[in-house]
């Protein structure tokens, strides 16, 4: 697995290098001790990065707090003069300087050269420069250079300018609203919600209003209680904000045009695609699933001291992982939408258990239509690549190196939880003995060691709710039946299968001639005859099969030995 | 079945008992000094890494076996090597002593380790540092292999006990819980022996008389509501459990159809294998088969040829029956002495005492087949290729294929701290 690793860090190297030159694609950065930040790096100064996260907001960050996967990218970039050198807040701080300033520019825009950053607009003098706080986040749409440039000079858009949400309303908001109606935080202890249950900090919230109505009405400014609000008597009861004076006329206009113009979402955001070139991966789907995503289908990491896997056993953190979706099967059909799960999930009626996410609102209707739009294309990591050749996937079932058992298990159990006590002991209740194969390994040894003449076929219902997680399941001298196996054909993962000194048959063993995974498989002392061959032959992954003492004779050895010629079968 | 007893060193009742009384009731003499019960949550963590075997059978050739006329010829030397002669084996490049022409045909799933060492060279403590890692000191019993294999894999058959020793004196579990102790069973044909209730006490008196004891108990069980009074008395209801199982079936080779017996050979040690080879397939975790008769001062050749019969017979019944019913890929199979015998053959033709160079044979299930690891030059003394091995790192090579922590810490009473495999590194050489 490591040297999957790192092959697929110096794939994402390699696209990185060769596709962006100007622009490093958001990444996931992680801190030494395991925490997971993303972001895409826009500068650097000394040991400290400027890595702008999906929040638009940048954050100076130690180079030694990161991991050292992340230490070699930015290394690798830095030397490659890939990302500017400079102090970001400096520069915001002084425009004036210049020498710095100049390597902030564009290499693909060109025209740029001129723009340097300015002072956010109002910079909050109470806090100590070169604070991280002090430095007034600037808002980003999705190109952070033309963000930046939109930021200092387009602040206020032109008169016939259509307002943005992102660049033009959320700013306001930001800066007079979002002291009483942000998200919920933490102080102290507590949660500390936004007052009157109001939140402006996005499009949806903006809209969605609150429990007593919404506050926008689209394209109606009479009806629209947000626009009311800000602009009664300053000495009214209900006046918004109450407190460091009225916003300025320039602000009421935007809001005004805004809500006039139909309050829409934002038109250049990571929220909606700019289809013109294509849909690509980095720059339209990816900031959609780690903001809607990722919270449940990220990289495993370590919490309290436990491994917290991806829910499902999917990751959506990278390409790669959305390409191979999980256990049960791929979620997409480059080209075709309407097939793939993906697109089922969220296209699902909100009532519905089954939506995703489960938490929050749903997508709106143009994300949705960007992940149809980006499936159609081929599903494709940039817009630019030929949908006949597919990147090529670099997870994959076949092990680099070492003991292909061993691998296989390994790379098995990266797909799947742990299960959980309580799950292990609902299934000891079968009488069986439920083992991890080794410390937090999310495969388990299921085996009969006690008083095995008295377990019946029954006993296999309580491994049903493990089963994704067995990978050795030893029936080996209990009293089960053939009818046992139409069971045990549901346990996907099954590697390895101990069947010896039972009254399994031809009949039972039938079922089990689909299995994708099994490796060893141990008739000793059963009663299966040459019938079975056929089922044996049809599992090609076998490697080992012990025959000795069942019913089959030299001619189905023969013949299962021409059909399984790399197998050590025994007889 | 009684044959060739003189070579098993039996146990007399008193002996017997004691040890039985340790290893099934979990009461030594002297219960709470004897047994420490340790709480730790790590017994049931069975590693830290999928583990390629499940299972050890350790056929331990008490009195050191002459490495060079079994495992360890070294044709290159004819001096030291003697009248015995070597021979090609199933794996390419591999020679064994013409005394183990069975055992030869088996070498592509075993690995032999040449370069074995001690610091010990006296039979008892460099058995008990063979055995446990550790040196033999006054102060302190250290667990057995066994013991830790029973303490670190957590429990896997709930009626029998994990941990067997079949023939020799065994030795205990040391400071840890007595249940890890080794059971021992003196003759493998008669099974497990004082397991059956007397025939004049049928159910209903066993249980009367049973219910009478709990009565009894139960005001000292209310007064002394401690751990070890109820791992006393749990061990009392194990006991009782293993006696009414089908489990212990497994200790009863009587059940074996003839040809397995012949197949084994008759002999103890053969029997004792046959024995090993059903209690792995009833899921016991460590057996360990002892076989005496090699401490060959006088007319080495003649004594080494007579023993490699049946031990020869019998190992290679065993790895072709382990591997027929599919457990050798589960089990390893280990086969070693406390050390070797001296390249130098005595006047009396004999060879003495020599802890450099002797040999460890692995078989099974996480290693890597048909594997030599180092080679000795030609005066036996020194190591020519590969390091020697001392038993800490033997150890540590079988705990590391079983899955065990070798880094888990268990404290004796005193609260010193020791580990499985005490300072010993896996040999990956000889790992798959």
């Amino acid at each position: 697995m490591a040297g999957f690793r790192i092959i697929f860090f110096l794939c994402s190297l390699a696209a990185s290098t060769f596709f962006s030159i100007g622009e490093e694609p958001f990444r996931i950065y992680k801190t030494s001790t395991g925490k997971g930040f993303s972001g895409k790096v826009l500068g650097y100064e000394g040991q400290t990065f400027f890595i702008q996260g999906k929040d638009n907001k940048i954050y100076p960050i130690s180079f030694k707090q990161l991991s050292s996967n992340d230490q070699k990218y930015l290394i690798e970039l830095a030397s490659n003069g890939k990302i500017p050198k400079g102090d970001l807040r400096k520069l915001t701080g002084s425009p004036q300087s210049s020498e710095s300033s100049e390597k902030i520019e564009d290499p693909e825009a060109g025209t740029s050269s001129d723009e340097i950053i300015r002072p956010a607009s109002k910079p909050s003098p109470k806090l100590r420069p070169g604070s991280f706080f002090a430095y007034k986040p600037v808002g980003l749409g999705q190109d952070p250079n033309a963000a930046i440039a939109e930021k200092v000079g387009a602040k206020l858009p032109g008169p016939d300018e259509p307002i943005d949400f992102t660049s033009h309303v959320l700013p306001i908001m930001e800066e007079r609203c979002f002291s009483c109606h942000d998200a919920p935080y933490e102080k102290n202890g507590r949660t500390i919600h936004p007052k009157a249950g109001l939140r402006l900090d996005s499009y949806e919230w903006v809209m969605k209003g609150n429990l007593d109505n919404t506050v926008v009405e689209a394209g109606n400014l009479a009806d629209s209680y947000l626009y009311e609000v800000v602009t009664l008597d300053e000495e009214d009861d209900m006046f918004m904000p109450p407190k460091g004076g009225p916003l300025s006329p320039e602000q009421i206009d935007i809001l005004k045009r805004w809500i006039e113009e139909g309050a829409k979402p934002s038109a250049g955001g990571a929220n909606v695609a700019d289809m013109g070139q294509g849909v690509s991966f980095h720059n339209h789907i990816f900031p959609l699933l780690e903001e809607r995503c990722l919270d449940c289908h990220g990289e495993p990491y370590v919490k309290n001291g436990r491994t917290i896997h991806p829910k499902a056993g999917l990751r959506l953190d990278t390409y790669e992982w959305v390409i191979k979706g999980n256990l049960d099967g791929t979620i997409l059909e480059k080209g075709n939408p309407e097939e793939s799960t993906l697109v089922a999930v969220i296209t699902l009626d909100p009532d519905d258990p089954e939506i995703m996410p489960p938490k929050g609102d749903p997508l709106l209707k143009e994300e949705i239509e960007m992940f149809k739009q980006w499936i159609k294309e081929g599903a494709k990591e940039n817009p630019t690549d030929s949908f006949e050749m597919p990147k090529k996937e670099t997870v994959s079932l076949v092990p680099i190196h070492g003991n292909n058992k061993e691998s296989l298990l390994d790379q098995l159990a990266k797909r799947l939880n742990p299960p959980s006590k309580p799950q292990i002991m609902a299934a000891q209740k079968s009488g069986a003995l439920v083992t991890p194969l080794s410390v937090k390994h999310s495969m388990v040894r299921a085996e009969f060691s006690s008083g095995p003449n008295l377990i019946e076929d029954s006993a296999i219902g309580a491994l049903s709710g493990i089963k994704n997680n067995i990978s050795h399941l030893d029936l080996s001298r209990t009293s089960i039946t053939d009818n046992v196996l139409s069971e045990v054909k549901k346990f996907n993962n099954l590697t390895w299968l101990n069947l010896k000194d039972t009254s399994v048959s031809d009949r039972g063993l039938k079922n089990i001639s689909k299995m994708p995974y099994l490796s060893y498989i141990n008739l000793v002392s059963s009663k299966v005859s040459d019938a079975s061959v056929d089922t044996l032959a049809s599992i090609k992954t076998l490697k080992e099969v012990y025959l000795w003492n069942s019913d089959i004779t030299e001619r189905g050895i023969k013949r299962l030995r021409g059909a399984l010629p790399d197998a050590k079968i025994l007889f | 079945m009684k044959t060739d007893l003189s070579k098993l060193d039996e146990l007399n009742r008193r002996e017997f008992i004691a040890s039985a009384a340790k290893a099934c009731l979990g009461v030594g003499l002297l219960p709470m000094a004897g047994s420490y019960i340790h709480n730790s949550a790590n017994a049931l963590i069975p590693g830290s890494r999928p583990a390629t075997a499940r299972y050890v059978i350790y056929l331990n050739m008490s009195g050191a076996m002459s490495h060079l006329d079994t495992f360890g010829t070294n044709p290159d030397a004819p001096d030291i090597q003697g009248p015995t002669k070597s021979i090609p084996t199933s794996a390419d490049g591999v020679f064994l002593s013409e005394n183990l022409p069975e055992t030869a045909k088996h070498m592509h799933n075993a690995a032999i380790i040449r370069t074995m060492s001690t610091s010990q060279g006296a039979h008892e403590q460099a058995s008990y540092l063979m055995h446990t890692s550790y040196l033999k000191r006054g102060t302190i019993a250290h667990p057995t292999f066994g013991s830790w294999v029973s303490k670190l894999s957590g429990n896997i058959n709930t009626t029998i006990p994990m941990n067997v020793q079949i023939g020799a004196n065994p030795a205990g579990a040391g400071f840890l819980e007595s249940k890890h102790g080794p059971l021992p069973i003196g003759n493998p044909s008669a099974g497990l022996a004082n397991s059956k209730a007397a025939d004049y006490l049928d159910e209903t008196r066993f249980g009367g008389r049973l219910a009478l004891a709990q009565k009894m108990n139960a005001s000292y069980l209310n007064q002394y509501d401690q751990k070890q009074v109820r791992a006393y008395s749990d061990l009392y209801k194990d006991a009782i459990k293993l006696m009414r199982s089908e489990d212990l079936k497994a200790f009863d080779i009587t059940q074996e159809p003839e040809q397995m017996h012949e197949l084994y050979g008759k002999s103890n040690f053969g029997q004792g294998c046959l024995l090993a080879r059903r209690l792995i397939e009833n899921q016991v975790r460590y057996v360990e088969v002892s076989r005496g008769g090699w401490d060959t001062h006088d007319n080495n050749f003649e004594a080494v040829a007579n023993n490699c019969m049946d031990m020869d017979k019998a190992l290679s019944a065993l790895l072709l029956d382990l591997e027929m019913r599919g457990l050798l890929k589960e089990t390893m199979v280990v086969l070693t002495s406390e050390f070797g015998r001296t390249p130098k053959i005595n006047p009396r033709d004999g060879r003495d005492h020599w802890p450099y160079g002797f040999t460890a044979f692995l078989a099974g299930g996480g290693v890597k087949g048909g594997t030599v690891y180092g080679k000795m030059d030609k005066v036996g003394r020194n190591p020519e290729e590969g390091k020697f091995v001392d038993p800490a790192s033997l150890n540590a090579t079988i705990a590391h294929a079983l899955g065990l922590p070798l880094n888990d810490v268990q404290y004796s009473p005193s609260g010193r701290p020791f580990t499985v495999a005490h300072d010993g590194t896996p040999l990956f050489d000889v790992l798959a």
